[in-house]
């Protein structure tokens, strides 16, 4: 089981609120250093997907596994595991009360527990992967959108995660302060950073992505290389999206 | 329901337990006695009975009366100043020991806590001009003259409430001598005082006579006791009767109601 | 003689004073207990808090009080006056800074609650490290209001026999016969003490707030 080359595993994953089925036996193997992009049309259950991977929110049945460990398993510690699983959200959500470095540091000192000269440091370093070690000490309020998206990246990254899930990381900026975060992105992807990226920046998932998923009304639709998908996409469905989304977002992509 | 009576008893049986290991066998006269000190609630804003002085220190007649009652008893007094209306509950719930604040004797009262002897009856007297021509032979016979008395007193209550005297027949004074003086030169026709200060005036100002003297704006006065507490009351009662016989309370009548 | 009579009055502001430090950091205490179990509890203890609030706010301060003082301490504890009031005023409060730092906690946003579990903070540590701390910037202005409220409430304490500020006021006026002259003075210490306290908890808004954001 341990050595499972999967870094991330779904299994059957179903998810009900209430009445409404959001996705049924959806299944996702996710290879160590991956970057998966997934598209489709909004009301989908993206966002819900990549919360009940790291457990913000329970699944209703079906496995997910974490370097082959089952981590819906009873017993589990959830907290624990959020901390392997970095996420990062469309609306940044830094805490308001701390500077950019406080972001980075609170996870280190109060869940890692480390020394704080030793969280500090390793805060300034996360800080300056994503080039904003002049930031350090900026409160939220004091930084762009782009910039506090930068230091939600270093806060996940901060934990050393095994994956990293963005949820729309760049819908809520503005354009020009897109290729900033998407560029920090497609450097992590460099480092071989494992990602799971829901976005809508066809650019991004054309050149960074090994595999992109196209998911619609709680199911995949089809995956596959960029190339596959963008080229010779199989459903009509993914047609008409990506038909779609290029005109929506056409502008953008030439960054 | 059954559970509720249970619990009740549980209660019931806890609270005597704690009593009774807390009480042992010591009557309260006796606590009072091995403590040295005896805990008085008084409401200290009612002069001349209770009230503080300039210093700050306790002072009045029902204060100097239960120094001396201590005193006789071997005790220390430890005053507790409260609102009035609090010193009953104070003496029901045992916060402190007795109470003397002026208080009058009333049923109501009766029910929840005892009351010591009579330690002052406060008589009000109607004080005239030697040369007066009416007629006084009861108090409701006041009603048809001009009357004086001193603001804010238990007379002035009296004559407001209890016996309704028309406004412009009624006098208020800031002093009782203001009264005395205004009812020498006619310019009242009766006052209204306290009996022991109305005949030491009547003495210093001359030409003034007493023509009635009752109980009327305010009745005997005892000290509050915890209910049932007949050791207390008795060991009280006994001394109160020594100081009256010795004349201690009218000297302080005299200190404290005249002037 | 006015000196003397000042000094008398000004000797309850020490009563005062201190009933209102114990009184509001108990209700500081209790409230945000209470505040964290109504956002953050199970179906019952939340209820439970809600019925907390409802029932101590409805209570006059005086007849809690009396309760405490007169028909519980003796029974179970033996409490002084000083501190059956002070205990008291503190329970009244924490009903009332509860629903202060419940506003507070829910104005901070369930998505920062959200961003700490997925840093893998447990429900407590985010509570402590990310929620409490915004939402008390937020509930200072409205806790300062109630500070004062409690400060002037202390003087309920004279109903049990502790000579506070205004009691001692009732007594000179009694004595003297210048009400004016004797509320005047303690009118005037409170209004000193409210104002401090005011001023301290602005000056402590001042110092813990966080920047404005970006024009
Ligand atoms: N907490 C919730 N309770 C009930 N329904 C929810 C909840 N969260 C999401 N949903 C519903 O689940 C469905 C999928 O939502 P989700 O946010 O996962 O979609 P998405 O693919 O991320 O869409 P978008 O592109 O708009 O972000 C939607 O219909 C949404 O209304
Ligand atoms: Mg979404």
């Amino acid at each position: 089981m341990t050595d499972s080359p999967y870094i991330l595993q779904a299994k059957n994953l179903t998810k009900i609120y209430g009445e409404n089925v959001i996705f049924k036996d959806i299944s996702l193997d996710v290879k160590k250093g991956e970057t998966i992009v997934i598209i489709g049309p909004s009301g989908t259950g993206k966002s819900t997907l990549l919360r009940c991977l790291n457990l913000l929110t329970p699944v209703n049945s079906g496995q997910i596994f974490l370097e082959g460990e089952e981590i819906t398993a009873h017993g589990v510690d959830h907290d624990q595991v959020r901390q392997k699983i970095g996420m990062v959200f469309q609306n940044f959500l830094l805490f308001n009360h701390l500077t950019a470095l406080g972001n980075v540091m609170i996870g280190l000192t109060k869940v890692k527990k480390m020394p704080t000269e030793k969280a500090k440091q390793k805060a300034l370093h996360e800080l300056e992967r994503v080039g904003l070690a002049d930031r350090a000490h900026h409160y939220p309020a004091q930084l762009s959108g782009g910039q506090q998206q930068r230091v939600a990246i270093a806060r996940a990254l901060a934990m050393d995660p095994l994956v990293m899930l963005f949820d729309e990381p760049t819908s809520a900026l503005d354009p020009e302060l897109i290729g900033e975060v998407l560029g920090v992105m497609e450097q992590l992807a460099h480092e071989h950073m494992t990602m799971l990226v829901v976005t809508h920046e066809m650019g991004f998932a054309r050149e960074v992505a090994d595999r992109i998923i196209f998911m619609e009304k709680g199911r995949i639709v089809e995956q596959g290389s960029p190339e596959e998908l963008f080229e010779h996409p199989q459903h009509a469905r993914t047609r008409e999206f990506l038909g779609k989304i290029s005109e929506l977002y056409g502008k953008k992509e030439k960054k | 329901m059954k559970k509720i009576t249970w619990l009740i008893s549980l209660i019931v049986l806890v609270s005597l337990l704690l009593t009774a290991c807390g009480g042992g066998a010591q009557s309260h006269l006796e606590k009072i006695k091995q403590a040295g000190v005896i805990k008085v609630g008084t409401s200290a804003d009612y002069p001349p009975f209770e009230y503080v002085d300039e210093n700050g220190n306790k002072a009045g007649f029902d204060i100097e009366l239960m120094e001396e009652i201590a005193k006789r008893m071997g005790v220390k007094v430890e005053w507790v100043d409260m609102p009035f209306d609090s010193l009953i509950a104070g003496v029901q719930e045992g916060k402190i020991d007795c109470s003397i604040s002026a208080f009058n004797y009333t049923e109501e009262r009766d029910k929840v806590v005892d009351f010591s002897e009579a330690y002052y009856t406060a008589e009000d007297a109607f004080l005239v001009a030697e040369t007066f021509t009416g007629s006084i032979t009861k108090p409701e016979d006041v009603a048809q003259y001009k009357v004086g008395v001193q603001s804010g007193t238990t007379q002035d209550d009296w004559l407001t409430n209890v016996l309704q005297i028309p406004e412009q027949n009624l006098s208020r004074y800031d002093r009782a001598d203001q009264a005395a003086l205004d009812l020498k030169s006619g310019r009242i026709d009766v006052m209204m005082a306290d009996a022991i200060p109305a005949k030491a005036l009547a003495q210093k100002i001359g030409g003034l006579k007493i023509v009635y003297t009752g109980v009327l704006s305010s009745g005997p006065m005892n000290i509050v006791l915890p209910d049932g507490d007949t050791e207390l009351a008795q060991a009280i009662n006994d001394i109160l009767k020594q100081l009256q016989q010795e004349g201690f309370i009218d000297q302080l009548a005299q200190k404290y109601f005249t002037e | 003689m006015i000196n003397q009579f000042f000094a008398y009055i000004l000797q309850g502001t020490s009563v005062t004073v201190a009933v209102t430090l114990v009184a509001l950091p108990l209700g500081l205490i209790l409230g945000l207990l209470f505040a964290l179990i109504y956002n953050y509890g199970g179906f019952w203890v939340s209820r439970f808090a809600a019925v907390y609030s409802l029932v101590m706010r409805g209570v006059p301060p005086i007849a809690l009080l009396f309760i405490l003082y007169f028909l519980l301490s003796g029974q179970m504890v033996n409490l002084s006056p000083f501190w059956a009031g002070s205990i008291s005023l503190g329970i009244i409060s924490s009903a009332y800074q509860m629903e202060i730092l419940r506003g507070a906690l829910q104005a901070v946003g369930e998505g920062q609650m959200i961003a700490a579990r997925a840093i893998g903070m447990t429900r407590l540590q985010a509570i402590r490290y990310i929620i409490i701390p915004q939402a008390i910037r937020l509930a200072i202005p409205p806790w300062s209001n109630e500070a004062s409220i409690v400060l002037k409430d202390s003087s309920l304490v004279y109903a049990i026999g502790v000579p506070e500020i205004l009691r001692r006021a009732q007594q000179l006026s009694a004595t003297t016969q210048q009400p004016f002259l004797a509320f005047g003075a303690a009118a005037l210490i409170y209004f000193v003490l409210v104002f401090l306290v005011n001023r301290g908890l602005d000056l402590l808004a001042e110092k813990t707030k966080l920047p404005a954001s970006m024009a």
